[in-house]
């Protein structure tokens, strides 16, 4: 069975008297442990989709399943729950909470779900160590640069060990190298700790090292390409 | 260490470090000031209790129906030292006074007035607390003295007698003898203008004498030691106690005995919360505004909180524990400000203004600050309440955001 299977998914926005098509009947399915990019120009859906798929908005029509569960009907309790309970997200713009630590951020999500407090400081710790970000542990967000709270970012989608991560232009607002070595770690996770991952994004530096990118135009799949990695 | 939601809220109040102070400000002051009033009120409602007790005791007995008496013997406790000895044995610590009051003429040379002659003997803790708010030049009645009289300086003055002169009482109607020559011994000074117009107190053996052998008007019990409302738990039990032993008497507290006062004392309190909520409403409508703006400045953050798996239900929770959080703090502040004050004002205080207006009623003008742990702990909840109203509206809003909408808002 597909980790993610996406059947003609459509959404659109009314702006007034102005009804946008973000998405134009997409369908996707998405395997455990891949590593996939959503590629396209700015205003093609990606976002959407990714949205979507998180279950943080409804769909215009269509249907959306995750291991098999349908999640687009889900009421917003249920969604919740369901986000916390299989995914982990990474914004383009860190989105981390500024009056937490960069520990105390990467162990939010697990805070959320219950869990005590040795063991969300043990699994935060790992999650911040296997990002290179141990030794800023005790940092606000405001003491990091752009790419270590990307980092923290992933720590935090990272150490509730959800099935899949969905991230937005992860790499977006970070420099060339700090981008680089951010999609390294990113594949790195991938393959240790066999984590699916779902980018959006248009960063060709991304766009080299996935197994598949997927690409969106005018809100509809334009074709697909598969890699193989060395 | 990762953070607790108790952390997380308390670290959000201080993001808008000036904002959360001038509430956490108003919150202490308020309950600050409410701990002040209800001291204060607490001080008026025990100075009540303190006058009216000293006054006339905690308990008395009388003839049944006295108030519609009009004859003056009708009016009498006969055989009074074994009825005395009754209520004494029913009236535990109470000090038991029987008294004697006689209407007549006191009268010195050309001069009279009308007076109400009060027989009484005075144990020493009664006459030193009588004796504390009427100074007193001269000598004090003595019990078993049947010659000597205490006035009240203006009804001396009105007789024109001095320490060591004569005055002579006519009491006609009366059972005794029905006049009695007496010598002045002592001059007080009495609080209440009116009545230090018709002071005139000889001992209960005088009075006796000149109106009534073995007859008192009527008994009190007091209770010297009890001087604050609160502590006051035996006098009804003393009451049932003492009418259980003479049934063919009347035996009131001092609740039955000034209704009036008594309906002032009751609608106090009431009156005290009611103003304190006013208080509360005002600065619950700080916290609001607080933590309204901090909740519009952070919808993005609540955005991605629940894009990450936080319910709108624990949202929602996180805002109204800020909100109690900052409550809380300015409880704290206020009692810690708010109790020395009491403490200070509970040595004793008086109000610059109403001296005179307290002394024309006879009453004692120094107020002691008073207050109940129910009235601290009923100001902190009411902080704490005031917090999760306040959180009420911005949670709700936050609680029931979209994910996709919160983040992309813009403030």
């Amino acid at each position: 069975m597909s980790l993610y299977r996406i059947e003609n998914l459509t959404k659109r926005y009314r702006t007034g008297e102005v009804e946008t098509l973000a998405l134009r009947g997409v369908d996707l399915t998405i395997e455990e442990g891949e590593f996939t990019a959503v590629a396209g120009p700015s205003g093609s859906g990606k976002s959407t989709l990714l949205h979507l798929m998180g279950a943080l908005d409804e769909p215009s029509g269509g249907e959306v399943y995750l291991n098999g569960t349908r999640i687009d009907t889900l009421g917003k309790r249920e969604a919740a729950r369901m986000r916390l309970a299989n995914l982990g997200f990474v914004f383009q713009a860190y989105n981390l909470i500024p009056v937490l630590t960069a520990l105390e951020n990467a162990a939010f999500v697990l805070e959320l779900r219950g869990m005590s407090r040795r063991e969300r400081e043990e699994r935060a710790r790992r999650a911040l160590d296997d990002l290179g970000m141990a030794a800023y542990a005790d940092r606000r967000p405001n003491q990091l640069s752009g790419g270590q709270q990307q980092r923290v970012a992933v720590a935090r989608a990272l150490a509730a060990e959800p099935k899949i991560i969905l991230a937005d232009e992860p790499t977006a607002n970070l420099d060339s190298e700090t981008g680089h070595a951010l999609i390294e770690l990113m594949r790195h996770l991938n393959r240790e700790h066999s984590v699916t991952f779902v980018f959006s994004t248009h960063d060709p530096r991304l766009l080299d090292s996935v197994d598949r990118i997927v690409r969106l135009e005018d809100g509809q799949v334009a074709g697909e390409e598969r890699r193989t990695q060395a | 260490m990762p953070v607790g939601v108790l952390s997380l809220a308390w670290r959000n109040l201080w993001r808008q470090r000036r904002r959360s102070l001038t509430s956490l400000g108003a919150v202490a002051l308020v309950v600050c000031l409410s701990l002040l009033y209800y001291s204060i009120g607490g001080a008026a409602v025990n100075s009540m209790y303190r006058n009216l007790t000293e006054a006339g005791g905690q308990v008395q007995v009388h003839v049944q129906g006295y108030r519609d008496l009009r004859d003056f013997s009708d009016g009498l406790i006969r055989d009074a030292s074994q009825v005395e000895a009754t209520v004494r044995a029913q009236a535990g610590s109470g000090v038991v006074v029987g008294v004697l009051d006689v209407p007549g003429l006191l009268i010195h040379g050309d001069r009279s007035r009308a007076v109400a002659l009060s027989g009484r003997d005075w144990p020493a803790a009664l006459q030193a607390t009588y004796l504390r708010q009427n100074p007193l030049e001269g000598t004090f009645v003595r019990s078993g003295d049947d010659t000597g009289i205490v006035l009240g300086r203006g009804l001396a003055t009105a007789l024109d007698v001095g320490i060591g002169d004569e005055v002579v009482m006519y009491a006609p109607g009366t059972e005794g003898f029905g006049a009695g020559s007496y010598t002045v011994t002592g001059l007080v000074d009495v609080l209440d203008p009116s009545a230090a117009s018709r002071t005139a107190l000889v001992s209960l053996a005088a009075a006796q004498s000149l109106a009534a052998q073995d007859a008192v008007s009527h008994i009190e019990v007091h209770f010297p030691d009890i001087r604050r409302l609160q502590d006051d738990a035996v006098t009804s039990a003393v009451a049932e106690r003492v009418q259980g032993a003479l049934p063919g008497l009347s035996v009131e507290s001092w609740r039955e005995l000034s209704p009036t006062l008594v309906r002032i004392l009751d609608s106090l309190r009431p009156v005290m919360a009611i103003v304190s909520v006013i208080f509360f409403v005002l600065a619950g409508l700080l916290v609001v505004n607080s933590i309204y703006l901090g909740m519009v400045e952070r919808i993005r953050e609540f955005g991605v909180l629940m894009s990450l798996g936080a319910s709108g239900r624990r949202v929602m929770g996180l805002i109204t524990l800020e909100s109690v959080l900052l409550c809380a703090a300015g409880a704290a502040v206020g009692v810690a400000i708010g109790l020395p004050l009491v403490g200070l004002m509970a040595r004793g205080f008086t109000i610059p203004g109403l001296e005179q207006y307290y002394a024309s009623f006879g009453m004692d003008p120094m107020f002691y600050a008073s207050i109940q742990p129910g009235e601290i702990a009923f100001a902190i909840l009411f902080a704490l309440a005031t917090g999760v109203l306040a959180a009420l509206w911005p949670a709700s809003i936050a609680s029931r955001l979209e994910p996709v909408e919160a983040m992309r808002f813009t403030a």
